[in-house]
């Protein structure tokens, strides 16, 4: 790609950047949140049409208007959401659109199955062909959605931020499938904020910084704090955890039970508390009852047995309003599902929780003045960056929502605060903005229960630490106990043995 | 700010206008087929819907009920809940009102506020009976609000079919017997049909804009239509939301219809509210709009000017008049057109890379 030049209105998202790609190569793309590598790669793939510049492949200009040109050109893309259809099997989502056919209509079915026995063996990642996606894990879907680019007999492979809805495990399994690609000569654009994935598999590495591109560099030749340093434009402060002194408990869960589908319960007499200016983490891998603790927590599930005690009032199975109104506050762990609506405009998300309260409205009536304010007052503090105050939220990036979002829940200034994967699939400039927030309200005495699938975030903020697995508590430590080993031990299932 | 602005009014105004324009060239397109001059055609017929003053009467009047029933669609649909039973609701709404304006001891302004209040609270229960269902039983709403259109206009006809027919009648018309004198709409002018219940319609959706933009009720409606667990997740309880829309909506309904009844027909007549469409016409308004009243309002205004020009069009010039209802069918059509493709967008916009975002902006 030559100087590629693309604007939105007054905004430039790339500014005449340049983009070579050897075959064979890793090609990992950082940046913050509108850095623009985003729209870079839109372009790539004929989503988005390009101001100015050229594209080249192997020397052939080329004009992509749609994603159909950028695959028959040999680019394909593993977006962030899959484009997969859930009732049906792997092999039908992968061979979606160029189906192996019978007598020239008729769908076969056998040799679509067998067709993708034979993609799998040849890149050696294994799925069954028959396996409806609704049934596949995360990660399994992802890799189904890997198959399906490989399938269209791509050469370029775009990943965009793959890892943002992973497990640990998923993530080292995807890491190896992206060397193993490139073995097979397949050549990989790698668009992630994780710098240490970038560090363990991306060839050379490209930064950019507000639609510029600041520099392209060989991974032997940098560090993840060179790229950071690059990425934000200034260095990260590495933090001090100031110690405090820690009151009563703010939150107490006792037996908490809520019972699952089948015969084993998904939450399982789960017992915890926080205590008045302590961040308390949840180590665990996703899907061992965090969501449904938090749900259980926060007056959305109704669960059959315990007792959650919030600022001391017993709030067990109370009604959404009235857990809030107890002092409880929630960053939700999904943004788009839980934490905004889409379409609605910036102001009307940022009083949401809020709108009840006199100084925004009287007799059931806004105050408009004061609405506005409140909710500009609130971005500003927590640096989102907006054109106008009217507009969607959809059109902010991930990490501007991300930071309206714990705008709104830290503005309730609750004595308790839900953080629920506070920082996921967000830049590090914004990461570390979130998490000084966070510390922040430790340090005036509020209690947090952070609940995180990042054990690095974990380790940074809690001051102390459980572990879930399958719906129970595993385990608890304090911040010096606490190792790598232990908690990864038991997130997976595993004991101590003293 | 200003580019911003720009793409709003752009969204807001020029793609209905697009759709508007296209749906008056497939008019033509087919006027041409049956070989009507298409510039004439439409000349006359604009005249007779909105410079004529009688015709404009007609169109004012007949815009009445048609931008409440849109308002009330609005309502409902806006928070996510697909109300098709406007008309049914009307059916309720205007008989009840009927009911009451002949067979109790009341008249004059009050009778009619009475009147009103009482079809008003028949229209909102009944909208609650599939708003029930839905809740208790999971019974699809557009569709238990849809059938129950057919079931109670029928069971309206019943009544002026028998207990409260007009025996004055020439023994074909089903209807009831007229309202009293002082229970009715003021009439300007005994030259043409309008009347002052069509300020108190445009009162009431000038009330709706407000309540739509500035009240706790709109703002959770709206929120609940537009992501149900982020309403839920704030706090928003979404049964009395759902409970309390609804019912709204049928409330809006019954107004339109006790409008037309106490400013126009003075009675009810048999299937009064399913032959003239004024639901279905609201409905495609408020599409037109994008459940903005005052929008809502203003395309009203149109398809009723748009039905009125279609009748005096197959007097005049002798097309038939159902050419309005093609037009007005390729409008709501090209409307949705739009539409989908805005979901199709917002699709497309949910799955590259949301992280990394299409807009840093300014502050």
């Amino acid at each position: 790609m030559k100087h590629i030049t693309k604007t939105y209105g007054a905004l430039v998202a790339n500014n005449s950047i340049d983009l070579t790609l050897q075959k064979g190569e890793i090609l990992a793309v950082v940046g913050e949140n509108g850095a623009g590598k985003s729209t870079l790669m839109k372009i790539l793939y004929g989503l988005e049409a390009y101001d100015s510049g050229e594209i080249l492949i192997n020397g052939e200009s080329r004009k992509f208007r749609s994603p159909h040109d950028a695959i028959d050109s040999g680019i394909g893309m593993v977006q962030q959401h899959f484009m997969l259809f859930p009732p049906f099997t792997a092999a039908e989502n992968i061979v979606y659109g160029h189906e192996p056919k019978r007598k020239g209509i008729l769908f076969n079915r056998a040799e679509a199955s067998d067709k993708v026995k034979e993609l799998c063996k040849r890149y050696g990642m294994y799925i069954d062909p028959n396996v409806k996606v609704a049934d596949c894990p995360v990660g399994l879907q992802q890799r189904i959605e890997i198959l399906k680019v490989l399938y269209q007999g791509v050469e370029i492979i775009i990943f965009d931020e793959p890892s943002a809805v992973l497990t640990p495990q998923e993530v080292k399994e995807l890491l190896k499938t992206i060397k193993d690609l490139k073995q097979a000569g397949k050549s990989i654009i790698l668009i992630t904020h994780k710098l240490s994935e970038v560090m363990a598999v991306a060839d050379r590495v490209m930064v950019m910084r507000l639609g510029q591109l600041i520099k392209t560099m060989p991974i032997g030749e940098t560090s993840i704090e060179e790229m950071s340093f690059l990425m934000v434009g200034h260095k990260l402060e590495t933090r001090k955890i100031k110690k405090i002194g820690q009151g009563s408990a703010v939150l107490k869960v006792e037996h908490l039970t809520l019972a699952g589908t089948g015969e084993r319960n998904t939450l399982d007499d789960v017992n915890l508390f926080v205590r008045r200016g302590e961040i308390v983490g949840i180590a665990g891998v996703s899907g061992n009852g965090q969501s449904e603790l938090i749900q259980c927590l926060t007056g959305i599930l109704k669960f059959q047995a315990g007792s959650v005690i919030i600022n001391d009032q017993d709030v067990s199975n109370r009604s959404v309003q009235e857990i809030r109104d107890s002092g409880c506050a929630c960053i939700p762990e999904d943004r788009y599902y839980w934490g905004n609506a889409a379409e609605a405009t910036l102001v009307e998300n940022a009083i949401m929780s809020h709108y009840k309260k006199s100084n925004l409205m009287r007799y059931g009536i806004f105050h408009k003045k004061n609405t506005t304010q409140f909710a500009n007052d609130c971005m500003a503090e927590f640096d989102v960056r907006y054109s106008s105050d009217k507009q969607a939220i959809q059109e902010l990036s991930g990490g501007n929502v991300q930071k309206l979002i714990v705008a709104r829940e830290i503005s309730q200034h609750s004595p308790f605060l839900i953080a629920a994967e506070p920082t996921r699939g967000i830049d590090i400039g914004a990461i570390d903005f979130i998490h000084s927030k966070l510390l922040e309200k430790r340090e005036k005495g509020d209690g947090i229960l952070l609940i995180s699938s990042e054990l690095s975030e974990i380790f940074a903020l809690s001051d102390r630490i459980y572990v879930m697995y399958e719906g129970k508590i595993a385990g608890e430590f304090t911040r010096k106990e606490a190792t790598n080993d232990k908690v990864g031990l038991l997130m997976m299932g595993g004991t101590l043995n003293g | 700010m200003d580019e911003f602005k720009k793409r709003k009014l752009v969204d807001d105004v020029a793609s209905p206008l697009i759709a508007i324009l296209a749906g008056l060239l497939v008019g033509a397109i087919v006027m041409l087929l049956t070989g009507t001059d298409p510039l004439h055609a439409y000349g006359e017929m604009f005249t007779k819907s909105f410079f004529k003053p009688y015709y404009l009467a007609e169109t004012l009047v007949r815009s009445a009920p048609i931008m409440l029933s849109g308002v009330a669609a609005a309502v409902a649909w806006r928070a996510g809940y697909i109300n098709l039973g406007m008309q049914g609701q009307m059916c309720v709404g205007g008989l009840v009102a009927t009911v009451m304006a002949l067979y109790l001891p009341i008249d004059s302004w009050w009778g009619t506020v009475l009147c009103f209040a009482g079809g008003m609270t028949a229209a909102a229960l009944f909208a609650l009976i599939p708003t029930y269902l839905d809740y208790k039983f999971n019974a699809s709403l557009i569709i238990t609000t849809l059938m129950l259109n057919y079931a109670i206009n029928h069971v309206t006809n019943y009544f002026v079919a028998y207990p409260m027919r007009d025996p004055a009648g020439d023994g074909m018309a089903q209807q009831s017997i007229q309202i009293a004198k002082s229970m009715r709409f003021f009439r300007f002018s005994n030259k043409n049909a309008m009347n002052s219940s069509v300020f108190v319609a445009v009162l009431v959706v000038l009330l709706m804009y407000f309540v739509f933009t500035k009240t706790k009720f709109g703002y959770e409606s709206k929120i609940t239509g537009l992501n149900k667990h982020f309403a839920q997740y704030g706090g928003i309880k979404s049964m009395k939301t759902m409970f309390q829309t609804m019912a709204l909506s049928g409330a809006l309904s019954g107004f339109a219809a006790c409008i037309e009844i106490f400013g126009v027909r003075y009675r009810y007549v048999n299937s009064m509210f399913s032959s003239t469409g004024y639901a279905w016409t609201g409905l495609m308004a408020m599409l037109i709009a994008g459940y903005n009243p005052l929008l809502t309002l203003v395309y009203s205004i149109f398809l009723a000017g748009l039905n009125i020009g279609g009748t005096a069009l197959q007097r005049t010039v002798g097309v038939p008049m159902q050419i309005a209802d093609i037009i007005q069918c390729c409008i709501t059509l090209f409307v949705s057109v739009r539409i989908l493709h805005e979901f199709k967008q917002m699709q497309a916009n949910k799955t590259p890379a949301r992280v990394g975002g299409k807009k840093g902006g300014t502050t």
